[in-house]
């Protein structure tokens, strides 16, 4: 499978359908800047409006692995109720600089990691996290990525969850792809955060999966079979998509 | 504790030598003046007010970086401090976001070599005139005195305590965390570096504080905030820790930071022109401290007005010449003193100094106003 802008602008346009079925006839996604102000428009029309699947995570000390680890962990405990209006807002994500230890007597958190590095609020309207994000700041990773040694992590299931055990099939391991290129840590969170949960919540990461983090400059040139594509607005050309992240079929 | 006598560190914020100490700046001064030769009385006390702390801060390090990039070699012993600020009021008006590399070299400076920029240096110089004229004790304006902790030892104690969130490594902010106790996250070193004040008064309070049974932190009234979170990063280290926010004294009615200008008429060193020569030098200490202190009192409302400050020095030249008439009590002042202390160690300035201007008949003790006020 071989990126191009078609292909690019393609995945992009399903996830938009994905997340609005009822719009979809409605929206114009014919070129990237048609996409991003049909996004825009639907953003704007819930400005006023009561936004409901909105999840809040802290980092306290980040680690890529573990970070992504803990990220399946958590998206893997998210009910199917919760999970409706989390993709319908697009799985918004807001990311707060705090340390888990000092939190947990006063926030009831959805998923902690082990090691108390991280953790998650939600999916869960804006109002009952207002006490959380006014005490904390929004994270700030302002240093480049660098590239890293291919590392593989199993992942393995919620410590509790109200979510239903997926029908079982084989374990599988993938490789997912990060493009390192211009990206800073806060940038590539949100990318493949996105990434992540909506591959989790389409069942194509479960427990004791195994991936593999590999660090790319640019996805461009990989030629391997691509299960889930993060695509967002080019960072260096506003006008066109450019592909961030990659989760490949199973190698 | 040495001879049963409690250990007791003041620790007022100091002023930024880059302007002309005004009348909030010279209510601070004199307010913690009075809490220190009083409390001295009482208690082992000390006095910790050093520049060579608060040097680091960007206002201070931008302004001596704006001073040589825009005016290069200037003699700075000819300028006012007047003068000097209005260089800084330019220096904040130019709004030119800084990095570290820019103020690299004088950070470096500081805190290898104890340099003070000239301009600074000169102001310090004039404040410690001041000082001398208003009875001042000088904590050591001119000294350097660099805090205990480099800026890496106090980021790891306070995240070893819990109390700190350092994400340098990923192009982050370092953040002293208090919201175990409900209070919010609070940047103190940016993510290349640059420490704030906060950053500054750590280095120097973390490891300070636990060598005294209690530690008073003196500070503006709108920096409360700020002064809690440090409170909670002393708590716990064995000292008791006091805050004493101190508001600040309005012109016309407004209260504005000296980084704007505007305090031609009433700056201390205007002040001591216009009143030290109709006063003799220990009514001009007494009347001051009692304007300040008990007239002005711990809140911001009341305006400064030269009216109420000439009443407060007729009282002092009052209560002057009475008190030279009481016959001296030996042994009595620590006892007076002591019912100015409520619950703390620290003597109460508001409430020792308003005690003179009570309606009692019976005139100040001489050694209370010649120890603590004069």
């Amino acid at each position: 499978m071989t990126l191009s802008p078609e292909m690019l602008l393609t995945v992009a346009a399903d996830r938009l359908r994905t997340a609005r079925p009822e719009m979809a006839a409605r929206l114009d996604v014919s070129t990237p800047d048609a996409l991003r102000d049909a996004k825009a428009a639907i953003a704007s029309r819930e400005v006023d409006g009561p936004a409901d699947g909105a999840v809040v995570a802290v980092i306290g000390s980040f680690s890529l692995p573990r970070w992504v680890h803990e990220t399946c962990r958590f998206a893997l405990s998210v009910p199917a109720d919760r999970a409706v209006p989390w993709r319908r807002s697009f799985t918004r994500t807001l990311f707060l600089a705090g340390r888990p230890d000092n939190l947990r007597e006063r926030f009831a958190f959805d998923h902690i990691a082990d090691d108390a590095s991280s953790a998650w609020v939600g999916p869960a309207a804006d109002r009952t996290t207002t006490a959380l994000r006014r005490l904390l700041k929004t994270f700030s990773g302002a240093r480049e990525l660098s590239a890293w040694a291919p590392v593989a992590i199993a992942v393995s299931g919620p410590a509790a969850s109200g979510a239903p055990s997926p029908p079982s099939r084989p374990h599988v391991h993938r490789d997912l792809y990060i493009a390192t290129s211009g990206l800073t840590v806060s940038d590539m969170l949100v990318q493949v955060n996105h990434l992540l949960v909506e591959a989790v919540l389409d069942g194509l990461i479960r427990p004791a999966d195994r991936l593999t983090l590999r660090a790319v400059p640019h996805l461009s040139g990989l030629a391997v079979p691509f299960a889930a594509l993060r695509v967002d607005t080019d960072v260096h050309r506003p006008h066109e998509l450019q592909a961030y992240a990659a989760l490949t079929e199973e190698t | 504790m040495t001879g049963g006598r409690r250990r007791v560190l003041l620790a007022p914020i100091t002023v930024t030598p880059s302007k002309p100490l005004t009348p909030s700046h010279l209510k601070g001064l004199l307010w913690t003046d009075v809490m220190f030769r009083a409390t001295a009385h009482l208690a082992d006390v000390t006095y910790r007010y050093s520049h060579t702390t608060y040097h680091p801060t960007e206002q201070t390090l931008g302004f001596w970086e704006f001073l040589d990039r825009s005016h290069g070699d200037v003699d700075y012993d000819a300028l006012s401090e007047e003068e000097v600020g209005e260089l800084y009021v330019r220096f904040r008006a130019e709004r030119r976001p800084l990095t570290a590399a820019d103020v690299r070299p004088y950070a470096e400076a500081v805190e290898r070599t104890g340099y003070v920029h000239p301009a600074s240096a000169r102001v310090l110089r004039l404040w410690s005139r001041h000082y001398e004229r208003l009875g001042l004790h000088d904590p050591g304006l001119l000294a350097r005195q660099p805090p205990g902790f480099g800026l890496e030892e106090m980021i790891r104690h306070l995240v070893a305590a819990g109390l700190g969130l350092d994400q340098r490594y990923v192009g982050g902010p370092v953040y002293l965390d208090a919201t175990r106790h409900g209070l919010p996250l609070r940047q103190i070193v940016t993510a290349d570096g640059r420490p704030n004040y906060l950053a500054c008064a750590l280095r120097e309070l973390l490891p300070l504080a636990p060598c005294y049974d209690e530690t008073v932190l003196l500070y503006d009234r709108e920096l409360d905030p700020d002064y809690q979170l440090v409170e909670r990063a002393l708590t716990g280290t064995g000292t008791t820790v006091h805050r004493v926010p101190i508001g600040r004294v309005p012109i016309d009615g407004k209260i504005t930071s000296a980084r704007h200008g505007g305090w031609h008429s009433h700056t201390t060193d205007v002040l001591l022109r216009t009143l030290g020569d109709e006063y003799d030098p220990a009514a001009l200490r007494l009347g001051m401290r009692l304007y300040f202190i008990a007239t002005l009192g711990p809140g911001q409302r009341e305006s400064f007005r030269y009216d109420l400050l000439r009443k407060s020095l007729a009282r002092a030249e009052q209560l002057l010449s009475r008190a030279r008439e009481t016959p001296r009590v030996p042994g009595a002042l620590p006892a007076l003193l002591a019912r100015h202390r409520r619950a703390h160690t620290h003597v109460d300035p508001y409430r020792l100094t308003s005690s003179l201007l009570g309606r009692s008949r019976r005139p100040p003790a001489n050694d209370l106003l010649t120890t603590v006020f004069i």
